[in-house]
Order: structure tokens, then sequence, then C-alpha cells
């Protein structure tokens, strides 16, 4: 009993209904992703004329220490805190997750605060507490004997980046936490009553039964992480403005100079596209590691 | 089918660009209110930080009744905020803000988006009336963009009661003759050191905000890009004030830490630091924000210059300007504001009095200018001021200085951290800022 006219309703139907993705995908996606390709093929300063020079941007971009050394400092800050975090995060979902432990809600909470607390407001905080004349970290260490003369938490190259990993820790282990926890959750309890029939320690069922169920959510977890930790922005930003000698300096705050401090719009997009290719491509890796495991 | 699926690729591009357009209409729609009837109120947009507004709060009375059909509103916000969000101003087309504050740091690099007003002709009038260097910034291919506001005349000011103790003067025209030159500056920082523990200055090894090193090139019309805007960062001379910094830092002369930030303002409370060269808003900064428990204990002289036969011995920090929106539909209006608020020395006399603005333009014989600071020991602390002013190099901020000012803090970084030496780092630099900016 099919009519003409509803055929073509089921023609069309669902792709009017999946269509609000699609629109909002083309107008703040797509259509500004394919822009900005074209912006880094030109020389403009954020207004008037946009003057097309080619790969221009692409070459001096290749050869621009800045820019390799920002993703060294990625690459850095992430050895710096994702496998600490990884594990800070196992233990406290583990202990979160067992029975014996009072005020879970509590404290789940308690570890996911920092992680909506406006980002600015806390690296305000760590400013004045990694503060190297009169800060409460250095007299804290000082008091105690553990040092003699001040760290230099924001000034020298390695402990800004320290601070800088240490920061984006604070802000992220409860989010992983919680991540790994639904992990645990869904590892059945008949397992580890098994395995302490079979006499196995609890340190045991936690490498032989624990570890192996959640590695797929390590894996998310660290997915997510390499993302986060190459488009850091604002902890940088306000702790270290980048310094010293770039030592903080990442992809998206090099972006960011380029474009709102120097004007130099073009340049700033061919960064944006080849980190937008670069993120691609470490997500398909890791999406490919990933699936393996399965 | 084939057929089929691109249609619906083209209505979905309808769809899209039907979108597009509706925003895009709905904005001019917008805009176009208001429009500029004979008694009609018009309603300007002005784009400001606080304290900038709080200066021009000072005159809003009087404006109100001068031009009541004029209706002010500010929009505060950070500077560095501001300059962004004009850029995307600038790129829509809109017709709101119509007047905006540009630090002169930034001017001549706003006025190169070619988004602003040329107000040449307006400007006429004023042209001598106020300090030569600030039109540099607000002037390009000579049309003028914006109107100058406030200036940062750099002044040296110290605590009278350490220089006591070292047993150096203490009145200003007595340490003004006592530390003429930077190497009499040094000889008094070593003298303060050794007999009250304090350091000189204040400023930070690996992330300098280069004020007083800024404010040493300006003085010897010397800048980080010489008179044709070709990099001139790695010039001999200076080279020569750097090397005076770097042996006030390596003698442990200097309080490391970042001009204006807290660490900084929690040594000038301490009384940790012994001098601030710096430009004259520095009076609030010092006398409200850091120190107000040290009454009296504050003084202000001439920065010292390099050589005793320099011309020039005033440099400038900071300062703000005026300036307006192409696509503003009330040019007229705005301009209006702008002449009444920094054109007419009544305002800018009321600015500086009561808000600390010290004045780009030139006011000599006002009675404001010899009024006493209770907090600086007595002292006409605003004739200092202008005495520095008309002492300062003409000389302009260009419109790479904010890239070039952080590519110094890192030749800082170098020559403390990885032990550089200045050549080099001073070498490195000015490659670097060649490539980037195209100069020569």
């Amino acid at each position: 009993m099919k009519t003409p006219k509803w055929n073509k309703q089921m023609l069309f139907a669902p792709y009017l209904y999946i269509s609000p993705y699609f629109i909002l995908f083309f107008v703040f996606s797509l259509y500004p992703i394919l822009y900005s390709f074209y912006i880094s093929l030109t020389d403009w300063n954020g207004s008037g004329e946009k003057v097309i020079i080619g790969f221009d941007n692409y070459i001096q971009l290749f050869g621009d220490k800045t820019f390799w050394l920002s993703l060294w400092n990625s690459s850095l800050i992430f050895l710096m805190y994702v496998p600490l975090m990884l594990f800070l995060g196992l233990i406290f979902a583990s202990i979160l997750n067992s029975n014996w432990m009072v005020g879970k809600g509590f404290f789940r909470m308690a570890l996911f605060v920092p992680n909506f607390v406006s980002v600015v407001a806390v690296s305000f905080v760590f400013i004045l507490l990694l503060n190297t004349q009169d800060g409460l970290v250095n007299s804290i260490l000082r008091n105690i004997g553990l040092i003699d003369s001040p760290i230099p938490w924001l000034e020298s190259p390695w402990w800004a980046r320290i601070s800088v990993a240490m920061m984006v820790l604070y802000r992220w282990l409860g989010y992983n936490m919680l991540l790994l926890l639904t992990g645990l959750q869904n590892i059945s309890k008949d397992l580890y009553e098994a395995a302490y029939v079979d006499g196995a320690t609890k340190l045991k069922s936690f490498f032989y039964i624990t570890i192996p169920l959640v590695k797929k959510m390590l894996l998310f977890c660290t997915v997510l992480s390499t993302i986060g930790t190459f488009s850091l922005f604002t902890e940088p930003f306000i702790l270290t403005q980048g310094g010293p000698l770039n030592s903080t300096m990442t992809p998206v705050l090099m972006l960011y100079i380029e474009s709102f401090q120097n004007f130099n719009f073009g340049y700033a997009s061919s960064i944006a596209v080849c980190f937008f290719i670069l993120m691609m491509a470490i997500s398909l890796l890791q999406m490919r590691i990933f699936d393996d495991k399965e | 089918m084939k057929r089929k699926s691109l249609l619906y690729v083209l209505i979905t591009c309808l769809m899209v660009s039907l979108l597009a357009t509706a925003c895009s209409s709905d904005n001019k729609q917008n805009a176009s209110t208001a429009p500029a009837n004979g008694d009609e109120k018009v309603k300007l947009v002005v784009w400001i930080w606080e304290t900038a507004k709080d200066g021009l709060d000072l005159n809003m009375e009087a404006f109100n009744a001068k031009y009541p059909n004029i209706e002010v509103e500010f929009q505060t916000m950070k500077s560095t905020d501001l300059y962004s969000k004009y850029l995307i101003t600038s790129n829509t087309g809109d017709t709101v803000p119509d007047i905006i504050t540009v630090e002169s740091t930034n001017l001549s690099q706003i006025v190169k988006i070619d988004s602003l007003l040329d107000i040449t002709s307006r400007v006429e009038p004023y042209k001598d009336k106020m300090s030569a260097y600030k039109w540099e910034d607000a002037t390009k291919d000579d049309k003028v963009y914006a109107m100058p506001w406030d200036s940062g005349p750099v002044v040296m000011f110290y605590r009278n009661d350490l220089f006591a103790q070292a047993g150096l003067p203490t009145d200003p025209d007595e340490v003004a003759q006592k530390i003429q030159t930077w190497d009499d500056y040094y000889e008094a920082a070593k003298l303060i050191k050794e007999k009250t523990g304090a350091m000189m200055y204040g400023d930070s090894k690996t992330n300098s905000s280069n004020r007083m090193f800024e404010s040493m090139m300006w003085q010897r019309g010397l800048w980080y890009f010489d008179d044709e805007g070709n990099v001139a960062i790695d010039s001999p001379e200076i080279k020569e004030s750097a090397d005076f910094l770097i042996k006030m830092q390596n003698e442990g002369l200097v309080f490391d830490a970042r001009a204006n930030s807290d660490q900084w303002g929690n040594g000038i409370r301490d009384g940790k630091i012994a001098t601030v060269v710096g430009g004259s808003w520095h009076d609030a900064i010092i006398e409200n924000q850091y120190s107000p428990a040290d009454k009296g204990k504050w003084s202000v002289a001439m920065m010292p210059k390099w050589s005793k036969d320099d011309k020039y011995t005033g440099a400038n920090q900071g300062g703000a300007n005026l300036a307006i929106n192409k696509k503003s539909k009330h040019p007229e209006e705005a301009w209006n504001f702008i002449e009444f608020m920094l054109g007419s020395e009544d305002s800018q006399v009321k600015m500086m009095a009561e808000a600390g603005l010290f004045p780009a333009m030139l006011v000599n014989n006002d009675a404001s200018l010899d009024e006493k600071s209770a907090y600086f020991n007595d002292q006409a602390i605003r004739k200092v001021y202008s005495q520095s002013l008309a002492n300062t190099y003409p000389l302009a901020y260009t419109s790479d200085f904010p890239m070039a000012n952080k590519l110094m803090t890192d030749v800082w970084a170098k020559v403390f951290l990885n032990h550089v030496s200045s050549e080099k780092a001073l070498q490195e630099m000015a490659d670097e800022l060649r490539s980037k900016t195209k100069r020569n």
C-alpha cells in the first residue's frame, strides 16, 4: 500500500532527522577547517588584504625551532604526568571500588572537584604557591629542611615543565580515576572470588585480574591525555607564558601567540593545519593499537 | 539513486546558506538601529579597561552637560582581550564599538589592520600640543589614526630611607646630581647592597618584562628597530646597555622577580627594593597597591642617563590613545567625545590630578603640576614627570613591538640559564626577528 508520496517521505525523513548535526558540523567545523587551510596559504594580518603566498608558511614552520620545541615539550610533559596519573588513578579507583572503604561518595567528589574548578583561577593559585621567593611550596620545603636554596619552579626550563605537568595532573587525576572506576565496576566479582578460592593474594589478583581487564580503559585514557597534552593552553599561558626559553610552549599556545599577539594569521593557520594532521595521525595510530587488543 | 543523493547534498547546502544568511541579516539589523537624527539620542560604545575608564568617568558629568544628546556606554575588558576582540570586529565590519582605547605599545599593530578612522585633519590643532613621540605610532603613510591620551614618562622612584642608610643623598635634586649616569647608579647599587642588604631594582632573569632595558634604549634613541624599520637589536650600542644590566644581575644587585608581578610587589612592600625606574604610573601602584604603609619613604628623581652628554634623558613606558572605528555610524559624535576628553586641558588635568593619568598633552603652567604629594615625602612629583616628558626621545614602539619584546625576554634567559654570551644571544634574536618580520 505504499504510495509514491510515502516513498518520498521514507527517503527524505532519515536525512532530515540527522541534518541538524551535519548542518552544525558544516558551519562550525568543516567550513572553519577548510577556511583555515586557505588562510594558511596566505600572508594575512587578521584584517585587510590576504596575499596568497603558497606554501611559504609551511616552509617557514618546518624550519621554526620553536614549533619543533613545542612538540618536544608536549611529549615531555606527557611523559611526566600521564604514567603517574594513570597509576595513581588506578590505585584510587581500586580503593574506592573496594568493599571496606567508607565515605566513597565524598572522596570521589573530592578527587573530581579540581576538574570543574575554573582553570584560570587554579592557575593563579598555582602561581602563588610556586612563587620562588616566598611561595608556600618553597617555604614548606625549606622549613622541613629538604632544600637549601629555593627551587625556581617557574623560572627554569625543567622545573617549569614539571610545574605545568603537576598542574595538569592535579586537574585530570579525578577525571581519569572516574573513567577507570567505571572500568573496574564492569569487572565481575566472580573472578575475584574464584581467584580467592584458588589461593591468590590481593596483590596477585590486582595484577592478574584488574590490570588486564581495565587495559582497554587505560588505553582510552591515554588517547584522551595525548590530545589533551598537545592542546594544552591555559596552564602554560597563565603560569609561564610558554617560557622560560619556550620550554613550556605548546602548539596551541604558539598558535595563539602567532595569531592574536603577533597578528600573523597565515602562519598561525599553518600551525593549526599541521596540528590537525598530527593529532589525526596520532589518534588513528592509537585507535589501531586499541583495536588490536580486542 | 545517484541523482537523489546529489539532491540531498544540494538541499543541505541550501539549508546551510539559509542559516548563514539568516544570521548575517540579523546582525545588520542590530547594528543599524538608532540613526542619528537631530534631536534623537546617539549612543556611543567605548571599549576600555577599568583603570582608564576611571579617568574618563571624572569628566563624564561635564561631557553630558555639554553634549546632552550623546549617550556613552563603556564596555570594560582587559587590554589584550580588547585588541583581539577588535580584530574580529574589524573583520566582520561591525559598527560597534565606536571608540576603542589602545596602548601605545600595541597602537602601531592595530593601525596596520586598517580599520581605524583617519582623523588627520581633526587632530591638526593638537599636533604641537602633545608630546611628539605619541604621534609616531598613531601615524601610517602620513595619516593619523589615534588621539594621544596619557604618557608614562620614566623616572626613578627611590627609597630615601635606604639611600640615607647607605650614606647617599636623599633630596631629589641632590640625588639627581649624585646619580647622573648608569655608572653612578651601579656604584650606588653596590653601596646600598653593602649597607642595607637591599637590591637596587627588581627584574627577572628568565622572565623579564624588559621594561628597564627598553627605557635605557629609548632614552638613547635606540630600539629593536632603527628609523628605517630595520632590525637593530644587534647594534653595539644596544649590547652596551644589555651588558650593563647583565653586570647588575651577575653582581647580585637585582631582586629576581618580573617587574610588576606580585613577587616584585612583595619585594617593594618588604623594603628589599631600593629603586623603581619606571613610568610615572608606578606612583599609584607603589602608594596604593604594594606599599601603602611606607608614606614619606619614597621620592622621585630623573632616571639616570647613559652618558653625561646625552641630549635626551627621559623615556616613555606605556600610555594609551583613543581611536575611532572606521565603520562607526557616529564618527562626528565619537570625535566630539575624544576631543572633549583628550583635547581639553581641563579634562586632561583632572585625569592627571585625580586618576594618576599623566597627560601626553604638554601642560606646563598648571598649578596641579606643583601640587605636593603627601605620600612621596611632600614632593611635587608631577614636576619631575613633566621634566622627563619634555626630555623624552621621540621614538615609536613600532608594529612588531609585542613580538620583539617577547624575544628579548628569551635573550636574558639564554644569557643567565644557558650562559650564552650577550653578543650571541642578541645576534640570534636579530636573526629570528628578521626572518619572522621580513625586515632587513
